[in-house]
C-alpha cells in the first residue's frame, strides 16, 4: 500500500516535469510553477531551524534578501557566472547566519525569534537606505539571466536562460539538490543531534551534544539555503527591490513549513505548492471582490491558527519527529489500551491505594 | 534643539511604555509573546475614530468606549486563540500569536481600507492643539501634556492594581508559579483573561493617543509600534512592569535623538538595533531578574 502510494505520487510529479516541453505550455503556469519551486527551496531551508531544532525563525527572508542582492550586485558589477555566484551567495548567507546566530542562539526560543525578526527588518532598512549600493527603493534592474557556458565542449554551446522552461528546470534541479542534501543531513549525526536538541535540550547536553555549536550550524545551513534561493530568484526575475523582502515573505515561508508539518521535508514541498497555488487563486478572487491583494494574508493567518489548534503537527506529521508519534510508542499504546498489561495495571492500582 | 528632541522622545517613549506594559504583563503570566498586541493597539485607534465619525460621540466618551471594546477583544483573543494551547509546545502558541496578528491586521485592512485616515480633528477639544508652554525655541503643546498625564496616570493606576488589589496579587502569584497559584484556589483562566483585558486597554489608549498625536491611522500601524514596544519591554526586562515603563521612555528618547542627530532614515533601525544589542549583551534587561534559561 505504502509503496503503491509513493509510485502514484511520483506520476503527477513527472507529468509536471514534462509540462514545459509540451507545445501548448502556458508561460503563466510555468511562472507559477517556478515560483513554487523557489518557495520549496526556501521552505526546506527554513524547516531546519523550527522543524529540526524547534527554534522559531522569523527573519528567514533576511537571508533570502542577502542572497538575492549578493547575486544581483555581483552580476551587475562583476559579471560573474551564476555557477560561481551560487556558492558565494550561500557562503555570504552562512556567514551572516553564523554572525547572528553565535551570540543569540544561547537564548531561549522567544528571544531568538525576536532577534531574527529585528535582523530581517534591519536588512530591509539597509537595502532601502544604502542607495549608493542597492539603489534603494528604485530597485536593482537589469540583472543578467543565468547563462551556461559550455563552449569548451562545443563552440556553439552557449546558452542564456531567457525562456521560462530552462529556468524551470534549473529551479527543479536546485530543489532536487536541496532535497537530497536535507534527506542526508536528517539521517546523519547532525540531524540526530538537532532532533535531540529539539526534544530535550538538557538531555541532549547530558549526552555530550554541544547545543550552541549544533544550533549555529543549523542556522547557518538554513541561511545558506535561503541565500541560494535568493540567488536564483535574482537571476530569474532580473529585478530586485527591498519591498520583496519584507516580513510577509518570512511569514509565508513559515506558513508553508507549518502547513506541511514542522520537521517534515516532504511536507515543506507540499506546503509550498499548496500556498503558492492558493496565493494565485486568492489573487484572482480578491481582485474580483475588489479587495487589495494583501488581504490574502488573512487566509494565511487563519491557516496558521487553525493548524496549530487542530493539527499541530501539520498535514503530514513527521513520523519519527514527535515522541508520541513514534511507531514503537504507538504500538505500545495500542497494546496497553487492549489490556495486554492489565495484570501490571492492577498491581499499580494496588500499591497506590 | 536638544530640549525639543527630548520632549518629543519623552512623548513617544511614554506611548511605547503603555504598549510595552501589555506585552510584559502577558509574558509574565503565560510566557507568551503576544504578537497580536500591536493589532489591539491599532484596533483601539480605529474603534475610537469609527465611534466618533459613525456614532457622533464626543472624544472622551469615544475613547472610553474604544478602550472597553479593546479590553473585550483582548479577552476574546485569549479565549479563542491562546487558551486551547495552554498545554501545547511554546512554538505552537508563538505561531498562533503571529497568525492572529496577521489575521487581525488584514481584517482591519478589509473593513477600513488600506489608505491612511486623518483623525477627526473637529471632535477634539479645542485646547489640545494649542501651545501650553513656550520657552525660547522649545514648545510644549497641551496635547503632549495630555499624553503625559494619561500615560503616567494609567501607569500609576496599573501599579496600584497589581500591588494593592486581590486580583493583582493573583496575577503576581501566577507569574511566579502557575501550578502553585491554582492550588491556592486562584481561578487561573479568569486571571489570565483579566491580564489580557488590562494590557489591551493600555494598548488601546496608546493607539488612540498616537492617532491623535500624528493625526493619522492605518491598518498596519500596529506592526512597527508593536515591535518597538516589544523592544522596549525587552530593554526594561521582560516580565517586569516598571521595566517596561523605563524601557519605553529610554527607547523613545533614543529614537528621537537617533533620528535627530544620526540619520532619520534609520529611525526604525534604532529600535531594532537596541533590541538586538540588549538581547545579546544583557538579556535580562535594565530592571529584569536574570532568570533567563540559557539552555
Amino acid at each position: 500500500m505504502g509503496h503503491l502510494n509513493k509510485r502514484l505520487l511520483l506520476l503527477p510529479g513527472l507529468a509536471l516535469l514534462i509540462y514545459p516541453l509540451l507545445p501548448g505550455a502556458s508561460d503563466y503556469v510555468l511562472h507559477v510553477m517556478t515560483l513554487a519551486l523557489i518557495y520549496m527551496v526556501l521552505a526546506m531551508g527554513l524547516n531546519i531551524v523550527p522543524g529540526f531544532c524547534g527554534l522559531l525563525d522569523l527573519g528567514y527572508v533576511g537571508f533570502y534578501g542577502i542572497g538575492a542582492y549578493t547575486a544581483g550586485l555581483l552580476t551587475i558589477h562583476y559579471g560573474l557566472s551564476f555557477w560561481l555566484i551560487v556558492p558565494l551567495a550561500a557562503l555570504n548567507g552562512a556567514l551572516w547566519g553564523a554572525l547572528l546566530g553565535a551570540p543569540t542562539l544561547r537564548l531561549t526560543g522567544d528571544y531568538f525569534a525576536i532577534v531574527t525578526f529585528g535582523f530581517s527588518e534591519l536588512v530591509v532598512l539597509f537595502l532601502t537606505n544604502e542607495i549608493w549600493l542597492t539603489r534603494g527603493p528604485l530597485g536593482l534592474p537589469g540583472i543578467q539571466p543565468v547563462t551556461l557556458d559550455l563552449s569548451w565542449l562545443r563552440p556553439d554551446w552557449y546558452f542564456e536562460f531567457y525562456d521560462k522552461a530552462p529556468n524551470f528546470y534549473l529551479a527543479a534541479l536546485l530543489v532536487a539538490l536541496v532535497f537530497f542534501v536535507m534527506g542526508r543531513m536528517e539521517d546523519s549525526r547532525l540531524g540526530r543531534a538537532w532532533y535531540a536538541i529539539r526534544e530535550d535540550p538538557l538531555a541532549a547536553a547530558c549526552c555530550g551534544v554541544n547545543i550552541l555549536h549544533y544550533k549555529v550550524i543549523a542556522f547557518s545551513i538554513s541561511a545558506a539555503i535561503g541565500a541560494m534561493g535568493g540567488c536564483f530568484y535574482a537571476r530569474w526575475s532580473m529585478f530586485l527591490s527591498p519591498d520583496m523582502f519584507k516580513f510577509w515573505e518570512s511569514f509565508l515561508v513559515l506558513c508553508m513549513v507549518v502547513l506541511g508539518g514542522l520537521g517534515n521535508i516532504k511536507g515543506a514541498l507540499v506546503g509550498a505548492t499548496v500556498l503558492v497555488c492558493l496565493g494565485e487563486v486568492l489573487r484572482e478572487v480578491l481582485a474580483a471582490a475588489g479587495l487589495p491583494p494583501e488581504t490574502r494574508f488573512m487566509a494565511y493567518g487563519l491557516i496558521m491558527v487553525l493548524i496549530m489548534r487542530f493539527r499541530p503537527a501539520g498535514l503530514f506529521p513527521a513520523i519519527a519527529a514527535s515522541g508520541r508519534a513514534n511507531p514503537l510508542l504507538v504500538v505500545l499504546g495500542r497494546r496497553i489500551a487492549a489490556g495486554e498489561f492489565s495484570g501490571e495495571k492492577d498491581d499499580a492500582r494496588g500499591t497506590s491505594a | 534643539m536638544l530640549e525639543q528632541q527630548l520632549i518629543n522622545g519623552l512623548t513617544l517613549g511614554l506611548i511605547y511604555a503603555l504598549i510595552a506594559v501589555g506585552y510584559t504583563m502577558v509574558y509574565g503570566v503565560i510566557q507568551l509573546i503576544n504578537f497580536a498586541h500591536g493589532e489591539i493597539y491599532m484596533l483601539g485607534a480605529f474603534f475610537c475614530v469609527t465611534l466618533i465619525t459613525a456614532a457622533g460621540l464626543p472624544f472622551y466618551v469615544a475613547m472610553l468606549m474604544a478602550v472597553i471594546c479593546c479590553a473585550l477583544c483582548g479577552i476574546l483573543l485569549d479565549i479563542i486563540a491562546y487558551r486551547p494551547l495552554r498545554r501545547a509546545p511554546r512554538l505552537a502558541a508563538l505561531i498562533t500569536a503571529i497568525g492572529m496578528s496577521i489575521f487581525l491586521q488584514n481584517l482591519a485592512l478589509i473593513i477600513w481600507g488600506s489608505r491612511s485616515k486623518p483623525f477627526p480633528r473637529a471632535s477634539l477639544p479645542a485646547y489640545l492643539s494649542e501651545q501650553a508652554l513656550v520657552m525660547g525655541q522649545v514648545g510644549l503643546t497641551w496635547l503632549q501634556l495630555f499624553i503625559f498625564a494619561v500615560a503616567i496616570g494609567m501607569m500609576v493606576a496599573l501599579f496600584l492594581v497589581i500591588h494593592k488589589t486581590r486580583t493583582g496579587t493573583a496575577m503576581r502569584a501566577l507569574a511566579q508559579n502557575r501550578t502553585a497559584a491554582a492550588l491556592m484556589g486562584i481561578n487561573v483562566n479568569a486571571v489570565i483573561s483579566f491580564t489580557f483585558a488590562l494590557g489591551s486597554a493600555m494598548g488601546a489608549v496608546a493607539g488612540i493617543l498616537v492617532a491623535v498625536y500624528y493625526n493619522t491611522l492605518y491598518p498596519t500601524m500596529g506592526y512597527t509600534a508593536g515591535v518597538k514596544a516589544f523592544a522596549a519591554a525587552v530593554l526594561g526586562g521582560i516580565g517586569s512592569v516598571p521595566g517596561a515603563m523605563v524601557g519605553g521612555v529610554v527607547l523613545g528618547v533614543a529614537e528621537a535623538l537617533g533620528a535627530g542627530y544620526v540619520s532619520s532614515l534609520y529611525r526604525d533601525g534604532v529600535a531594532y538595533a537596541v533590541m538586538i544589542a540588549v538581547i545579546v549583551l544583557r538579556p535580562s534587561g535594565i530592571l529584569g531578574r536574570a532568570a533567563i534559561d540559557k539552555a
